[in-house]
Formats: structure tokens, sequence, C-alpha cells
């Protein structure tokens, strides 16, 4: 009786003992937990990001991987991690770069990183069609040479003076993969490059076969890596990136400590910050991260009717009341953007300050000899003034209203609108309803996202409520194939990305432009290759000529690229194809129960997304908030 | 005997394979009839995480991925290539999971889907029939009018706000469960009695959330049903009779209303299919819920397929069992 009670009472003990065990496998404090955005992993024995989708955010490409140069949008700047300057160097009809590389550099099973990794890499992309990368690389790689252990040299097979930019990290690039593994391999594609082997300053501990969570640990030898060695140790040992499936369990779990940074959604961040202990990207209002280069918007089918005329495009701009779109939209926590870049450190100097000259005697041509003037430089103060009456606690120092709310953005002309309308035949019934030159009603079916979420879909709301107000028909449609849809033009005005996202860092633009050379505009029915700018299907010869200038300009001559990049800007102003509204923004909330000195905005040191592969740049930088 | 198969197995057996034939050439064309590309999508995952592909590497990676995922040839070829591969339940890849083979993502999740769906499923079964039985046959009582207002209250709450409620009150409020995922952060699952318990711990919450909605679904329909039995001629003449109480609620009484709640059980188990994708979203919970939601969104027809043929060939394989037992649970088919 006594051993049988005494089995029982163990067995009790034995169960609350697990079932109170802690959450976690490692030490809390020493270990960083973030979220993942998007899904789950779907291939979590899989980390061969060469083949396919292999969700890199995942802490492959932010913990283990190193490129050569990366993107870096908080300061602006390109810096060298695995090469050991930036630019490259290319000859004069740039047939052929150079790249130095870093010394010291290992991967994380000791073997050194030497230029054979960099020739593997590029020769085993030219000769395998089913990787990633192949097609450029096999279009403008003529032949790879080590000319020493730490050089190689690209011969091109014809000239290109931006062949860098495959090996430019921004969210993704050829990555060196580590010659001593592949080379072993006979079918690099199926190879899961399971533990994954990289230069990062992390290397895999354990990750859960549903692909919840993935755990990395810090590399002994850290100071072997290109992270380490130029920005010194990171400080987390272990590092988590941790799914949940529903933003509520997300929000409880940043406001228990289970999770220390989060991207949230304006709700969910407003709900996190009840917290005492959670932190924002901005500790004051408007909270919100704002230097996510990427400019939101309206984007017309410029191969429809009746889009593809000019004014008509314009009309719909200026029947934009911007106060009551940003209150409606983003709950005026945006900046807007009259121009296709996004606000942020890299484009101030280089294009906001030169293109706000011009857009202040910007002058649209309404027929008959009038002119009108459509740009508005107060539109940030009115904004402010609208923000104040809803409660929110606005700065009034004028630099800290333009840093929050932008440099201005159009006037609000419902007049001037129908005066373009007119030009073109479009009238008013006696019901007030706007009909097309041939008199049907105008509808204009607005594509979006059904994520109420998403930039997409609330800017959808904002759009559909102004159009709607100036007497235009609107139905919103908010299809599944969202993607499918914008990539084949099977719209009429869309709500993605008006441009395709600029690097965010130095101040070439090309990469931007490029969507609207003549070259990549298929007619409908047909992909394009990338839906921000390519959706719009729009091409100028104007534009064709300065995407060929840049091409023959070298990087380095900052200048140049500058005076390109802004003729090509008013063009589009011109022309608007696309009508960016505002700057991207990110709702990030932190936990200071573990962790401190998170890149915020009155420390920003490296980018502060924990899902891009810039994050191991901040991660020296942490404080563990016990010591 | 004879008869019995001509009559009753026979036609039986023939609507089984025509409903699951019919049912996954279903499952083969809609998902394709959807304006969505499956190779765009993933292309898409790259360009909406915020890497620029240029026009050359997005015409490889599409070229590549069409030839990768069996997609090259026309739907008659397709479809032809389905039904082959199907009887070796084979659905080729996931695309979106490319390259893991959905036979071996079903394999994995589902097991985490069938442990809650089925346990809850049949746990409320059982327990709202009976409560709901014993409750109709005692309509009268203080706790059975209770019961009454819980269950009124309960039942019109969506899975998701439901299992928010408990997410919130016993994971975050009284941190007694964890608040997602189906192990331990960290921890790997082992035979061991700790690793069983980290289970139960991270399955309670949603299992929970499944067994009340749907328990006090079918203690409704029982008590309704009991209630109509309970006034029969032949249990007014049992009581009259003599036989003990608890011997005509069990046989005379539940034993009748259980009749098409037995039907309902086969049925419920496709219906639990929508109720577990909600409830696994909201616990982050690894499970066939979560892959289909992500299989829908990203147009992944072999995984939808899979995912779907598994669920058509569940119910109506149940249904056709509960059609042949039908006979001995109720003698008016058997004598018909």
């Amino acid at each position: 009786m006594r051993i049988g009670r005494l089995f029982v009472i163990l067995l009790v003990g034995m169960v609350l003992g697990c079932w109170c065990a802690a959450a976690f496998a490692q030490p809390r404090e020493q270990t960083l937990i973030h979220d993942m955005l998007g899904s789950v992993v779907g291939t979590p024995d899989d980390f061969n990001t060469w083949a396919g989708w292999r969700w890199p955010h995942r802490g492959l490409h932010q913990y283990c991987l190193e490129p050569l140069w990366i993107a870096e949008p908080a300061t602006g700047e390109i810096l060298p991690l695995l090469a050991k300057e930036w630019p490259p160097s290319y000859n004069k009809d740039f047939t052929k770069m150079t790249i130095r590389l870093q010394e010291g550099i290992a991967w994380n099973d000791g073997v050194p990183f030497t230029a054979d990794d960099i020739v593997f890499t590029v020769e085993l992309h030219k000769n395998t069609p089913e990787l990633l990368m192949h097609g450029p690389i096999a279009e403008y790689v003529k032949e790879i040479r080590k000319l020493d252990d730490y050089t190689v040299e690209i011969e091109l097979s014809k000239p290109n003076s931006r062949f860098h930019a495959y090996l430019l990290d921004r969210w993704g690039a050829l990555r060196p993969m580590p010659k001593h593994v592949f080379e072993k391999i006979e079918d690099p594609v199926k190879f899961s490059f399971n533990p994954p082997i990289g230069t990062g300053p992390y290397k895999l501990h354990s990750y859960d076969p549903s692909g919840y969570w993935t755990t990395w640990v810090k590399r002994e030898d850290w100071d072997k890596s290109a992270t380490g060695k130029l920005y010194g140790e990171p400080k987390p040992v272990y590092i988590t990136a941790r799914d949940f499936a529903s933003e509520e369990a997300r929000i409880l779990a940043l406001m228990t400590g289970e999770l220390d940074m989060a991207f949230l959604s304006v709700e969910g961040m407003k709900a996190a910050m009840k917290a005492p202990h959670v932190r924002t990207w901005r500790r004051e209002w408007p909270w919100n991260c704002n230097i996510d280069p990427f400019v939101p918007g309206i984007v017309f089918n410029n191969l429809k009717q009746p889009y593809s005329i000019k004014e008509v495009r314009w009309a719909l701009a200026l029947a934009i009341n911007i106060e009551e779109f940003m209150s409606v939209a983003v709950d005026f926590m945006a900046p807007v953007s009259p121009i296709h870049l996004p606000p942020v450190p890299a484009y101030e100097k280089a294009y906001f300050g030169p293109m706000l000259e011009w857009l202040r005697d910007f002058e649209l041509d309404l027929g008959n000899g009038e002119k009108f003037k459509p740009f508005d430089t107060e539109v940030p103060f009115k904004l402010a003034e609208a923000a104040k009456k809803r409660g929110y606690p606005v700065p009034d120092a004028p630099e800290a209203i333009r840093s929050i709310f932008g440099v201005g953005w159009w006037k609000y002309a419902p007049d001037i609108a129908e005066k373009l309308l007119k030009k073109h035949g479009f009238y008013k019934d006696e019901f007030g309803r706007w009909r097309l030159p041939d008199g049907t009603l105008w509808t204009i079916q607005l594509l979006s996202t059904s994520d109420p979420g998403t930039f997409e879909h609330r800017t959808m709301l904002g759009a559909a409520d102004q159009w709607r107000k100036f007497g235009i028909g609107v139905e919103t449609w908010t299809p599944v194939g969202f993607i499918t849809l914008n990539l084949l033009g099977e719209f009429d005005v869309s709500t993605t990305w008006t441009a395709l996202e600029p690097w965010g860092a130095g101040v070439d633009l090309y990469r931007t432009l490029w969507p609207f050379h003549s070259s990549q505009v298929r007619p409908i029915g047909e992909y394009v290759a990338n839906a921000p700018g390519g959706a719009a299907r729009w091409s100028d010869p104007r534009m064709d000529d300065i995407i060929g200038r840049m091409e023959a300009v070298d990087i380095s001559d900052e200048e140049t690229t500058v005076t390109l990049g802004l003729e090509a800007l008013k063009i589009l102003v011109e022309e608007m194809p696309t009508v960016p509204i505002y700057g991207g923004i990110a709702f990030l909330a932190w936990s200071e129960t573990y962790w401190t000195n998170y890149p915020g905005a009155e420390n920003l040191y490296p980018n502060p997304w924990h899902w891009w592969p810039n994050f191991k740049l901040a991660l020296p930088f942490l404080k563990p908030a016990k010591e | 005997m004879m008869k019995f198969l001509k009559e009753y197995l026979v036609p039986r057996l023939i609507q089984y394979f025509f409903v699951v034939f019919l049912g996954l050439t279903l499952v083969f064309f809609v998902p394709r009839l959807l304006p969505q590309d499956p190779i765009r999508e993933i292309v898409g995952q790259f360009q909406q995480h915020g890497a620029g592909l240029d026009a050359k590497t997005v015409e490889t990676m599409v070229a590549t991925f069409r030839e990768l995922f069996g997609l090259s040839g026309s739907w008659h070829e397709q479809y032809w290539s389905f039904w082959k591969r199907i009887i070796r339940f084979d659905f080729g890849p996931s695309f979106f999971r490319f390259p893991t083979p959905v036979s071996e993502l079903l394999l994995r999740f589902l097991p985490w889907t069938l442990w809650i769906m089925l346990t809850s499923t049949f746990l409320a079964w059982l327990l709202g029939n009976i409560i709901g039985g014993i409750a109709g046959y005692f309509p009268g009582r203080r706790w059975s009018r209770l019961l009454d207002v819980f269950s009124v209250a309960v039942r019109p709450i969506p899975y998701y706000t439901f299992g928010l409620i408990l997410l919130i009150f016993f994971a975050y409020t009284w941190r007694l469960f964890p608040l997602g995922g189906g192990v331990s952060v960290g921890r790997s699952i082992t035979f061991s009695v700790a690793s069983l318990i980290d289970i139960l711990r991270h399955s309670f919450l949603p299992m929970l959330t499944l067994l009340v909605l749907n328990g006090v679904g079918w203690y409704h329909q029982m008590k309704l049903l009991v209630q109509n039995v309970k006034g029969e001629d032949f249990v007014r003449y049992a009581k009259a009779g003599g036989v003990k109480p608890w011997w005509v609620i069990s046989q005379y009484v539940l034993r009748n209303a259980m009749l098409p709640q037995v039907t309902g059980l086969a049925l419920a188990i496709g219906q639990s299919y929508s109720a577990a994708i909600i409830v696994e979203i909201v616990f982050s919970y690894p499970g066939v819920g979560t892959l289909l939601y992500e299989a829908i969104a990203r147009a992944d027809y072999n995984l939808i397929m899979g995912i779907a043929a598994v669920s058509i060939l569940t119910v109506s394989t149940l249904v056709l069992i509960v059609d042949l037992i039908y006979p001995l649970l109720d003698p008016r088919v058997r004598y018909r």
C-alpha cells in the first residue's frame, strides 16, 4: 500500500515537474527570440537557399550566411562584409569586375573562406540551370578567375555596369557557397544543406520538424565571421526565430516575455504597448518605423482605357484629399511621398532635396493656356493638425513634423481634376456621377488583397472612399490571386507598390527604374517580371534613354548617377503611371525584459528589422537587460 | 445473404466509389480554375519579402519550377498522371514547400490533427450525447437548466474567439498552458514521460476548444431527440411495465435517440477539418489545418489535392462503415 502511494506521489510529482518545466530548452536570458514574417517554415529540414524558397528569414540569412556586400537602409550606405571594399572595380567598358575579399574569415566548420569559394559558387551557378540565379550568371559571366587567395576577377560576356547587383544583398543575393561542402555533392539542387555551413557568427542549434521554430547558437570562433570581425562579438548566445500563426498569440507572447521582438499591425502594436516592458521603434508617437524602403500607392493599368491617358491619372491623384486618405489608410502614421522613392536616409539629400525645388514650380497644363501648380508643401502641417485633432501628441517643431509626415504631396483639387477629365470628354450626369466619354458609367475596379492588415488593403479603402466622394463608382476586388492578376495585368487599378523597391542605400536608382523600361512591358495576359512598377505596363522613350545612359555610368560616379536619377523621377511625376502616396512603415514592438539597446529611432545603428539579413549587424550592440 | 449483398452492400459500394471519384476529380480541377499561378506565388514570396529579382532571374525560375512541379503538360496529361500517382498515395511535391513531397507533409502533420480532431470529436460526441440524453430525460432539474444556459451561451461563439478566450485566460493570465506550438521551443519529441506531457500541454487548449464547441452541439441535438423519444408509446409502456428507470434511459430512450447521432458522427469528422483550421491557427498548432490554409492561399495544387483526398477518403469511408453497421444498430433497417 505504502509502495503504491509512493508511486502515485512520484508520478504526480513527475507530471507536475514536467508540466511546469520552462517553455524553452535554452537559458532564456542568453536567448534572443523573435517572430517570423509570413508563414511557418515550409521546408524545415532544407537550408539550400540557392535552389529555391527555403524561408531564409528563419535565421539562415540573418545569422548563418553572409554576402559580399549588403545594403543598409538605416544609414543609406552599402557595406562590404565578405568583400574587402565597396564598390567593386570595373574596367572602362564594364566587361571585367574585380572583387577583393576579407582575409581571416572561416566557415562555421573551421575551413577558411577564400577566393576558391567565390569561383566555385559562380561556376556552379553558370553550369546548373536549376539554381535560382543561373539565368543572369549564365548570361553575363564569360569566365571567373582567381587572381590570388583573396582576389577574383569576373570577365563578363557583355558590358554590364551593374553586375555586382546580383551579389549585393538586399533581402537576397547570390551569397558565397562553401566549396568544400558542395563539391562533394552530386546534385546541388536536391541537396538539403543540413546543417548549413556559413561564414556568419551563428550556426544551427536545433529546429522544429513542423517548422515553428529554429534556434541558432553563437560560434565559438565568432571572430572568424565577417560580422564578428568588423562589428564585434554578437551578444545573444542563442537566437530563436519562432512563428505564431495568429497575431494575438504573438502579442501575448511578447507581453509575457516569451518573445523579444515582433512585427505587428498597428492595432497589435497598440495592444502590446500596454505592457510596461514593451517598447516601439520610436518611443513616442507615431511609434512606427518609417524607414522601410518601399512606396505603397495606386497602380494604373496603363494599357487599359481610360488609364492610358495621363490627364485621367493626374485627375485621380488630384481627387484624393490626402488628409482623409492618410486618416483611413494609416491613421496618419506614415510620411507622404510625392515621388517614386521612399523618404529614407539614402535619398533625402540626393533626391528629396533637389526634387522639392522642382516640385514647387512643376505645372500641369489644363489646356487653353491655363496652368496649375499641384504640389502642396503644407500637406505635412495639415496632416499634423488632423492628427492632433484625433488626440495624438504631435510635436510642433517643423523638422519633426516633416520627419513624421513627409515633405509634401498633391493639392486636393477636385475642380482641377474635373477640368482635366472634361478635356477628354468625361462628364458628370444629373446625379453627379462621372461618365466615360462614350456615356457609360465610370466604375473603377480596384484590385487589392483581402487581408485588412496590409498596406494594399488599406490603400484600397482610402482610395475607394476618395474617388466615390468625387463621383466615380468604385468596385473593390480582393481575390486570392492578387499577385497573379497584378503580374498578368488583369485589372483596371491596383494597390500594389508603385515602384520596385530601391536598394535603400547608395544613390543608384537603376533597380527601381528598370521595370519601366519598354523591354519589360508585356501585353495584358502575359506575365511581367515584377509587380511593383511592372504591373503598370508603362514605358516612355525618355525613360529608356535614361536607363541606357545609366548602364554606361560607373556607380562610383555618384554625381552623374544622381543627375540621371533626378531626370527619371521628374518624368515619373509628369506622367504619373502610378501614384506614390506614402513611405513604407513597420510596426515593431520589442520587449526589454531580457534585451535592451535595440536599434530604435533614437539610436539607429543598423537596420532594425529582424527578418532582414542586415539584422546580424545589430547583434554586437544588443545588451542583456539583467546586466 | 445474396439479397443483402445485391440490394444493400453493392449499391452502397458503387455509391462510395462514385463519390470518391467525383470528389477527387473536383479536387483536381477546382484549384486549377483559380486565377492564381502557384509558380508566380513562389516567385512572389521572394519579391514580397524585398528581394528584387530581375526579369532574367524570374524567367529562369519560372521555367525551372514549371518543369520540376510537373505542370508543363496539358490538363489532360496532368489528370491522367494524377490518377496514376494517387493509387500509390503519391501526390507529387508540394509547390510552396518544394521539394518536400505532399505524402511526407501529410505524414508529418496529419498525426497532430488526427490527435486533437479525433479525440475531441469523439469525446464531444460521447459526452455531448450522454449529458444531453440525461438532461433531456430530466429537463426540469436545476443542473439541466444550468447546462442549457451554458450551452446556449457558448454555442454561437466562433471557434477563433473561443480559442482566443481560452488562450488569454489559460496561457496569458494564469500561464497554465503554452501560448502555441506542438512542443516547447528547443525540445524535440522523444519516447519519454516529459515529452508526452509536453505534447499534452500543447494540445490541451486546442482540444478543449473543439471539445466544448462541438460538445454543446451534440448536447442540444441529443436533448431534443430524447425529449421526443421519451414521449413515445414504447417508453411509456416500458415504464408502466416496471422497467427500471436507468434501463429505460439507456436501452429504450438513448439507444433509439442515438441512431441519427451515429450518422452525424461520421459527417462530423469532415466538418471538423474546417474547425481544426481555425483552432490550429489560434494555437499555432502544427496540424494539417494550417497546412491547408496555406495551400489554398498559395495555390499549391498538389497539397490541396493531398489534404482533400485524405479528407474525402476518410469521410466517405466512415459514412460507408456507418451505413454498413447501421442494420446492426437499427433493427428496422435490417428487417426492411
